[in-house]
């Protein structure tokens, strides 16, 4: 963060200080609405691809347990690693796709229950 | 503050007095249905009417109008079950200080049923918000069309969306839903500019659940139909849902602090909480080293404009695009960006139609639009194709060439063939567009391209997957850049993102005074 001089006069005394902005500039918006993570389609607890692409990345395991928005898979797609996130949190009940499977857009990738 | 209410304690009248009468309709009045039905109301975690109007107005400014307002039909002998007033509030008052009209519909009474004569106190309101230059709040509760009153109602709902129509464009009309609202009822909101729905009190739609039920079989519940969750989150109905009546009104008068009253007035402009200098020095790291990784446009936004000062519409519907207002040296700036983290930042139908509606609306009431742009392509699916991303996709452009309103684009990385045009480009009239060095202005991604250019390179090298990443390689260099569009003028600065707020600052400061009239015609044919 930079430090700003700035040259005061308080009753025609001047006084020299700096000025430090010590917190982040980026700031939570006030009041809009919570923005949850892609809507994902499908049945309940299952996890669909929202676009065709590869699976680069399986994150959980059966049985793990995750939470809303966590990660669980990376579906490489228009060039980009796009982070497939559980819309809600559960057991991880089946994995139906593997690092290297290509997908259609729609397919259960995971289910979690 | 013209709601006395009486105090038959404290006056001297006999009951026969006329101000006594006054008192003791303004009383019954202002009471609004029955003290079950009220109970009822409260019970359902709704305000009534009246609770509602209150929230919304500065203290002590609501002015009512049409109290005395009766249903004049005596169809099934209606009059006898409707002792009370209009099932409608109406009236106007100040909202953070500037004038804007309501109404809001009275559950408590029939059901607020809508009638020939409530009807007629929604467009009284309505017409003198459209002369006022005001804007227009309607807060919806009701049942639909009382039946008795048959085609009086019909045309009443008639009369309301005529005047929708009329004003769009005029003056900023927002409807709240805070109850149901089914049917012809629906279409008075859907002509309306912004549409905030409460949670688990609120649907919307055309044919209920037993309708369909009887219909197609299927079986949904009201919720599932036509609640909150389903219009902000599926079909782009509704721009906002709120918990409660309470958030859901504080949301409207935030809305309110960003429009002007009217399409002849400028923005509210308001003190600046933060420092036009500043300098984002985070910006110089935020986008990744790998062009593939994604990252949270939001951050940008945030970080750019006036401190907290960013609202987002639509925040659950189509989120490979952000739509919103902020405030950039306190005046109001509406920004669109492509949001990487989702559907990798392509456009689709759904992001097309959100934010041309969102260009048009800005458009319209002279606010300035800042474009954030990172933008792979259109999404490819048959699903897309098959639905008509090409018309959709053609609303995009269609808003951002008829926008007058100063338009800036800012290119923070991928800028890739049309869906780049989409994006409010010099092209289609910018007026400022600045791009990061990270920026990535071309026909195509690398790899696409040099595939096509140099096939017969490719196949004709001994090593091919050598030969195709050299010639990748050299082509991202040389294309994937934002020199190339700066050595044509279509980007008119490269800037070190640390600077963006200064520079976008600057930018609007001079776009001020920007005079450019709309084409004469009598009206475009938006490609619907």
């Amino acid at each position: 963060m930079s430090t700003k001089k700035f040259n005061i006069k308080v009753n025609g005394k001047s006084y020299n200080v700096e000025v430090e902005e010590i917190g982040g500039v980026a700031s939570a918006p006030v009041a809009s609405a919570p923005t949850p993570s892609a809507p994902t389609g499908g049945g309940a607890g299952g996890i669909t691809a929202p676009m065709p692409g590869n699976i680069i990345e399986v994150n959980v395991s059966v049985g793990d347990t995750v939470a809303a928005g966590d990660t669980v898979l990376i579906l490489e797609a228009m060039k980009m690693k796009n982070n497939i996130t559980a819309p809600s949190g559960g057991t991880v009940q089946s994995i139906n796709v593997k690092a290297g499977d290509t997908v259609a857009t729609g397919e259960v990738l995971v289910s979690i229950g | 503050m013209p709601n006395n209410t009486a105090d038959n304690s404290t006056n001297t009248h006999t009951d026969k007095s006329p101000l006594d009468r006054l008192f003791q309709l303004q009383t019954k009045y202002m009471k609004g249905g029955s003290d079950a039905s009220i109970q009822k109301q409260h019970d359902k975690g709704k305000l009534t009417a009246r609770e509602r109007l209150l929230l919304l107005f500065d203290e002590n400014t609501f002015v009512e109008l049409d109290m005395f307002v009766r249903t004049r039909s005596t169809n099934f002998d209606i009059h006898k079950s409707l002792p009370h007033s209009e099932s409608v509030v109406t009236g106007y008052g100040l909202v953070h200080g500037r004038l804007v009209y309501a109404y809001s519909q009275d559950f408590t009474i029939v059901g607020g049923s809508l009638g020939e004569m409530h009807a007629k106190k929604i467009t009284k309101v309505m017409d003198n918000a459209h002369k006022m230059g005001a804007p227009l709040v309607g807060i919806n509760d009701s049942g639909g069309a009382r039946i008795q009153e048959g085609i009086d109602a019909l045309n009443g709902y008639g009369e309301i969306f005529y005047r929708n129509t009329k004003s769009s464009g005029v003056i900023p009309q927002i409807t709240a839903i805070m109850g149901p609202c089914a049917g012809g009822a629906v279409y008075s909101p859907a002509l309306t500019d912004f549409i905030f729905m409460v949670e688990n009190s609120s649907q919307m739609f055309i044919t209920g659940p037993q309708v369909i039920k009887s219909v197609t079989g299927e079986d949904v519940s009201a919720e599932n139909l036509g609640g909150a969750s389903t219009h902000n989150a599926r079909s782009g109905v509704a721009h906002f849902s709120a918990p409660n009546d309470e958030t859901c009104i504080a949301q409207i008068k935030q809305l309110i602090s960003y429009l002007p009253s009217n399409y002849g007035e400028t923005p509210p402009s308001y003190q600046a909480n933060d420092d036009a200098n500043r300098n984002v020095d985070q910006l110089n790291t935020v986008i990744p080293q790998d062009a593939n990784t994604p990252y949270n446009v939001l951050h940008i936004i945030n970080s750019i404009m006036d401190n907290g000062s960013f609202l987002e519409i639509q925040a659950q519907f189509a989120q490979n695009i952000i739509i919103g207002f902020g405030r950039l040296n306190g005046s109001t700036i509406g920004i669109v960006a492509n949001q990487p983290q989702v559907l990798a930042g392509c456009l689709d139908i759904d992001a097309s139609d959100k934010a041309a509606r969102f260009v048009r609306f800005c458009d319209a009431f002279s606010i300035p639009i800042l474009t954030i742009v990172d933008v792979p392509g259109f999404l490819p699916g048959t699903n897309q194709e098959f639905n008509g991303i090409i018309r959709h996709g053609a609303k995009l452009l269609y808003a951002y060439s008829e926008a007058t309103t100063p338009k800036v684009q800012l290119v923070t990385r991928k800028a890739y063939g049309g869906s780049y045009l989409a994006m409010s480009p010099k092209s289609l009239g910018g007026d400022i567009c600045l791009a990061w060095p990270t920026a990535e202005i071309a026909v195509m991604g690398a790899s696409g391209a040099a595939n096509i250019i140099f096939r017969k390179e490719i196949a004709n090298a001994t090593n091919k997957d050598e030969t195709r990443t050299n010639l990748i390689d050299n082509y991202e260099t040389e294309f994937n850049t934002p020199y190339k569009a700066a050595e044509r003028g279509l980007i008119d600065d490269v800037i070190e993102p640390a600077t963006t707020r200064v520079r976008l600052i600057d930018a609007f400061n001079m776009l001020h005074t920007k005079n450019e009239t709309a084409v004469d015609k009598k009206h475009g044919n938006i490609p619907l």
